[in-house]
């Protein structure tokens, strides 16, 4: 079945700069080549190895890995779209996507940028503006009063309420207040952020809707006033106002908000001549629906909708962009199914979404459903740009099925070397709340507790038999790893894990056993082929994904990763001087000064005299922390090498 | 008994030996903090390594069975990835000290470290010789002081030695540690001194602690007798893990290994294939398809003196030349045996014996054929061999058979034994005959009359006392050999003893007169 429409040719440009990195460079450019044009990467230096790079005809160093001096700076890409001659700048979402400067800089040099016209990306990026025009074209929003008429008063508004940046976006400069003597503080903090994301402090106050569901159409015109809607997703399991989770169709709306939302989209979108791809944003509180914002670029999470519409949306703008009239009608766009996407970051889910830096040692993406990632094995992931590092995205024939193939897919996936939410967005995709689809815009930062990964101990019986068993083909008799002894039963293989902070010692015997002491357990080996490891456990089956480090065993299972420092591997510390507390003369001389009074607390690098010998001053230090429980020598007495000179006791042991 | 009985009964016997002294004494020693030998081993060892421990049967039997494994545990195992040999003390048995045969393992631990270049590590904890029994450790050449000129000597040959003083280091003992070149002692609980603090109150009337007189602090921090201080057993067991791992000398296998195969023919069938009864007949290829990877065995000479069986096989990916008796041994036997070492040394080959021979062929024909002649030829190649020999007793070990067989003394890397195995001299019902043949001429010639009851009753303890001197459980713990297997872990034992034959270097083969 095809659903999408031959596209024209594209004629006017024939070679597309992406103005971006990471996933979404490469999805431009795998449409952009398929509409036959020459694609030209732009490229930091933290980006020389990146995969957008060597999947582009051409690529350009735009600066180093800071973003405003690279990705960030618009006179940077115009200087790599004059170098390569490209005809067109694609932005991508993020970074330039919502600067109107870059659209007009595009404009003046000649080039086709691959948006909205710069004056509706400059209205439509304004909150306040585009609230007021939004209202002006019949769309409904939430009640709002000026910041400083809320400071004057807070409770003008009720509560809930939210301030965000007017200029802002991605939950950055954001603050829900729940109450009026936070008022004040929130204003400041969010000003604050805008200030430092945006260059721009200026705020709206809104109602905020607790339980919401965020919903979004997507539209997309061309330059002639056509404008049609592909439908409408669902975008509610966010973690502290960033999207995790989306879905199209939206689950739990009526045909009529339905109608509502995406009617509203397009007389928007209509009303601002806009064309090109855009995302008009609504909450939705009860059946009422909000508008919230415009986005005037390609969504992250635009494949949802590619899914179920069978529309190519990059090859769409890359066509109205090229000043033809839209290939589709309303009429040609249907949903048909249900997809599902869960974006996957370098976060740590459970230390507040923290952004994580690192090498992802190991990167395994499913191949069983779409994938959009740019993140590879080997990769270091900095902390320059945004953490997401793909996205994974299941279509079925219903929502069921799309989100069993989405929890399946996260599964067969895996990321080692640094924390990621794979795990947890697998846990969130799997649970009840997600396929009841009860949820809301707050449902995750709810009830985070709950869901604390489980399996770490499967995962160190994994780690502790992968380690025991897979070091390459053995040839050494001595070295079998199953511990034979020629004087009775074999030892098995002796594996010192920290599990979760601490130390515990697995023996894994050759015919499956795997104790830690306490606990026994049977392991049968189902397949394993390099880092994919099928084992049984107790009669379950597990696949597991594993990276044997010289330091570390990490192991992904069901998406989490799992790491597990070794102990005992490494080469002990061979001291030259054991700290026992005494601390005796080095030398043959004179005690010239003490420090320390009986009885002082001390720490190890403490200094408690100085002898002097030889011209030279030796500090005696203390070695160990603990009180001064002995001084053996007046100042000023010649002593003997290796006299005592003071006692130092510690409450550890002796 | 059938096999399966007789390895029953060796895993009891091992485990009963393996527990070291009483439970009393375990506990004593743990109370210190200490851990148990065989802990000590295992933590010492690289997770996973196997280790060829060397006759945990020693003294077996013998002073009142007081003293398992003669109070002492060594083997070779992985350290730090390079094979070593440990020698490490029980100091639940007797307080560690050195009988007869403590000595007799120690030294022979030695000897696998300077044949096969092994380092060794002493895990040390030994109140040095038992007094009582001091004519028996003390002044002979294999006596106590052999263990330091051989400390000295293999160090010289470049082959570390390393000590961890983990509990008393007493008197002669204490030069184990000080004749090493690296050595670790654990605070408050490892000991060096030449006398005790008894012997010093003795001697000259001074009062003194063990700890002051020679703990862990004085030796690492004034006497320099030792080099690291440990806190325990565990850190003194790592520190010596990472002294082996400054050892940069590289091994050179002188043995090439091939990929491995399992043997086709299941070795459990060893325990049913093999007749209990030395006296029954079977065929040995029967055992080589057990051992020899992908049952592979190609046969040199197959047609010719088939009483003794001679080919090529790969034993762990490790060439062999197998030479396995397959009845008595004739003149032509023993021709074929003398060539095929011959070969096997001119192209370095190791060789595998598996014994089991009653002895070369005796009458006036073989006689005068001049087999003893022929014995000789064998006798000086296995004597002269420059290739590692491994032998393993499968059956009976007696006369002359022995020698051409490398026994133990033919030097052989290592000799095992399976638990159904005899040696003797002779059968115990020949030595019954012989001795009373030349007894009844005697009497007879004193014009006296022998009664068969009289006879019978000279016989009965001769078979008796051959019974018991020829079985394997005899053998090892005097040290005869280095342990007895179980005939299934044969081709492991093998490969492990190739792995470390491997580790010293070839000469070139040169051999004393064959009488012609």
């Amino acid at each position: 079945m095809c659903r999408t429409a031959p596209l024209p040719p594209i004629t006017t440009f024939g070679s597309l700069l992406v103005a971006n990195r990471g996933e979404i460079a490469l999805r431009v450019m795998r449409s952009a080549k398929s509409l036959g044009l020459r694609t030209i990467a732009v490229y930091s230096d933290a980006d020389r190895e990146a995969p957008h790079v060597r999947a582009a005809d051409d690529a350009v160093r735009i600066g180093p890995g800071p973003a405003p001096q690279s990705y960030l700076s618009v006179s940077a890409i115009l200087e790599a779209a004059e170098r390569t001659g490209a005809d067109a700048i694609h932005p991508g979402y993020g970074f330039l996507s919502e600067r109107p400067e870059l659209a007009r800089a595009a404009q003046a040099a000649g080039l086709v940028f691959v948006g909205p016209p710069a004056d509706v990306i400059d209205l439509m990026g304004r909150k306040d503006r585009a609230r007021a025009f939004a209202v002006a074209a019949g769309l409904r929003v939430l009640p709002s009063v000026p910041v400083d008429e809320l400071l004057r008063a807070p409770d003008a508004l009720g509560f809930p309420l939210v301030v965000k940046a007017t200029a802002g976006g991605g939950g950055k400069g954001m603050r829900v207040v729940r109450a009026p003597a936070d008022v004040a503080e929130a204003v400041a903090a969010a000003r604050r952020e805008a200030l430092g994301a945006f260059g721009d402090q200026s705020l709206i106050a809104e109602r905020f809707v607790d339980v919401g569901r965020h919903i979004e159409v997507q539209v997309i015109g061309d330059r002639y006033g056509s404008v049609v809607h592909l439908g409408e997703r669902d975008c509610s399991p966010q973690r502290r106002h960033q999207k995790v989770l989306e879905e199209s169709p939206a689950p739990t709306i009526t045909d009529r908000v339905r109608a509502d939302v995406t009617e509203a989209a397009v007389a928007l979108a209509r009303s601002v001549g806009y064309s090109n791809a855009g995302t008009v944003e609504f909450l939705l509180d009860g059946d009422d629906a909000f508008f919230l914002e415009m986005n005037t670029r390609l969504q992250v999470e635009h494949p949802v909708t590619e899914l179920v519409t069978g529309q190519d949306l990059v090859s769409l703008q890359l066509v109205v962009a090229d000043g033809h009239p839209l290939p589709i009608e309303q009429a040609d766009v249907q949903s048909l199914g249900h997809a599902i996407e869960a974006r996957v970051y370098a976060e740590d889910p459970f230390a507040g979404f923290l952004p994580q830096a690192g090498t992802a040692t190991f990167v395994r993406w499913t191949g069983r459903v779409r994938v959009d990632a740019a993140v590879e094995s080997g990769q270091v992931v900095g902390t320059d740009y945004d953490p997401m590092l793909g996205k994974v995205i299941a279509y079925g024939p219903t929502r069921e099925a799309a989100r069993l193939a989405l929890v399946d897919a996260l599964d067969d996936s895996a990321i080692l070397g640094l924390p990621t939410n794979l795990g947890f967005v697998r846990t969130l995709a799997a649970s009840a709340g997600f396929r009841d689809a009860s949820i809301h815009t707050t449902w995750i930062d709810d009830q985070q507790e709950e869901r604390r990964p489980r399996g770490q101990t499967a995962a160190a019986v994994i780690a502790a038999w992968t380690l025991a068993t897979a070091s390459g083909p053995r040839s050494d008799p001595f070295d079998q790893g199953d511990g034979w002894r020629l004087a009775g039963e074999p030892v098995g293989t002796s594996v010192e894990l920290l599990v979760g902070g601490s130390a515990r010692t697995f023996v894994v015997h050759r015919d499956g056993r795997v104790s830690d002491g306490i606990v026994a357990w049977t392991v049968v080996p189902i397949a394993v082929d390099g880092p994919a490891v099928r084992l049984e456990i107790d009669g379950v089956a597990h696949r597991a994904f594993v990276r044997v480090g010289s330091d570390r065993v990490e192991v992904s299972l069901r998406g989490q990763c799992w790491p597990f420092p070794r102990r005992g591997t490494g080469r002990a510390t061979v001291h030259g001087e054991q700290r026992t507390g005494v601390v005796l003369a080095p030398m043959p001389g004179t005690l010239t000064t003490i420090r320390v009074a009986l009885n002082e607390p001390v720490g190890p690098d403490d200094v408690l005299g100085v002898l002097e010998a030889m011209k030279m001053e030796f500090p005696l230090v203390a070695g160990i922390a603990g009180r001064v429980s002995s001084i053996r020598a007046a100042a000023g007495t010649q002593v003997d090498m290796g006299t005592p000179l003071f006692v130092v006791e510690t409450d550890e042991r002796p | 008994m059938s096999m399966r009985e007789l390895v029953e009964e060796l895993r009891e016997r091992t485990a009963a030996a393996r527990e070291g002294g009483s439970e009393g004494a375990r506990a004593r020693h743990a109370a210190r903090g200490k851990l148990l030998v065989r802990d000590r081993v295992d933590l010492l060892l690289d997770p996973g390594s196997a280790l060829l421990e060397l006759s945990p049967l020693a003294a077996d039997g013998l002073y009142d069975d007081d003293v398992p494994g003669a109070g002492i545990v060594t083997g070779v195992g992985r350290v730090s990835g390079r094979a070593c040999v440990i020698v490490a003390n029980d100091a639940t048995v007797k307080g560690g000290t050195y009988y007869p045969l403590t000595v007799k393992k120690h030294l022979r631990a030695q000897e696998v470290a300077r044949a096969n270049r092994l380092p060794c590590i002493y895990l040390v904890d030994s109140g040095g010789g038992y007094l009582p029994l001091q004519d028996e450790v003390f002044p002979d050449r294999e006596h106590f002081g052999r263990i330091f000129f051989n400390q000295a000597n293999l160090s010289a040959a470049g082959i570390p030695q390393v000590a961890a003083v983990l509990g008393s280091c007493t008197a002669g003992g204490a030069y184990i540690p000080a004749m090493c070149d690296e050595t670790v002692i654990v605070r408050n609980q490892g000991t060096i001194f030449l006398g005790g603090p008894p012997l010093v109150k003795a001697a000259t009337g001074e009062i003194v602690t063990a700890e002051e007189l020679g703990g862990g602090d004085v030796h690492a921090r004034r006497s320099g007798v030792v080099d690291h201080l440990a806190q325990d057993d565990a850190e003194a067991v790592e520190i010596v893990r990472s002294i082996v791992a400054t050892f940069e000398r590289p091994v050179t296998p002188s043995l090439r290994q091939h990929p491995i195969e399992e043997p086709a023919a299941d070795p459990s069938g060893l325990y049913d294939l093999v007749p209990v009864d030395p006296r029954t007949p079977y065929d040995v290829r029967e055992v080589i398809a057990r051992i020899a990877d992908a049952s592979a065995f190609q046969e040199f000479k197959a047609l010719y003196g088939q009483t003794l069986v001679c080919g090529f096989a790969r034993i762990w990916g490790f060439p062999v030349g197998i030479v396995a008796n397959n009845g008595i041994l004739f003149s032509e036997s023993a021709l074929k045996g003398a060539h095929f070492v011959q070969v096997c040394n001119q192209r370095g080959i190791p060789l595998v014996f598996l014994q089991n021979i009653s002895g070369f062929m005796v009458g006036k024909r073989y006689e005068n054929e001049g087999i003893a002649r022929d014995g000789a030829k064998l006798v000086t190649a296995v004597a002269c061999s420059v290739v590692p020999k491994l032998t393993v007793v499968i059956g009976g070990s007696f006369g002359a058979g022995n020698y051409g067989m490398c026994g133990r003394a033919y030097d052989p890397r290592f000799l095992w034994m399976w638990p159904n195995a005899r040696i003797a001299i002779m059968g115990g019902e020949q030595a019954a005959s012989v001795l009373a043949t030349i007894r009844r001429d005697g009497i007879e010639a004193a014009g006296e009359v022998w009664s068969p009851a009289d006879e019978e009753a000279f016989r009965a303890p001769l078979r008796e006392q051959y019974a018991e001197q020829s079985s394997a459980y005899y053998s090892t713990a005097r040290l005869w050999d280095d342990g007895i297997i179980d005939p299934v872990d044969t081709r492991r034992v093998l490969g492990l003893g190739l792995a470390v034959a491997a580790n010293a270097p070839v000469r070139e083969p040169s051999y004393g007169v064959f009488r012609m």
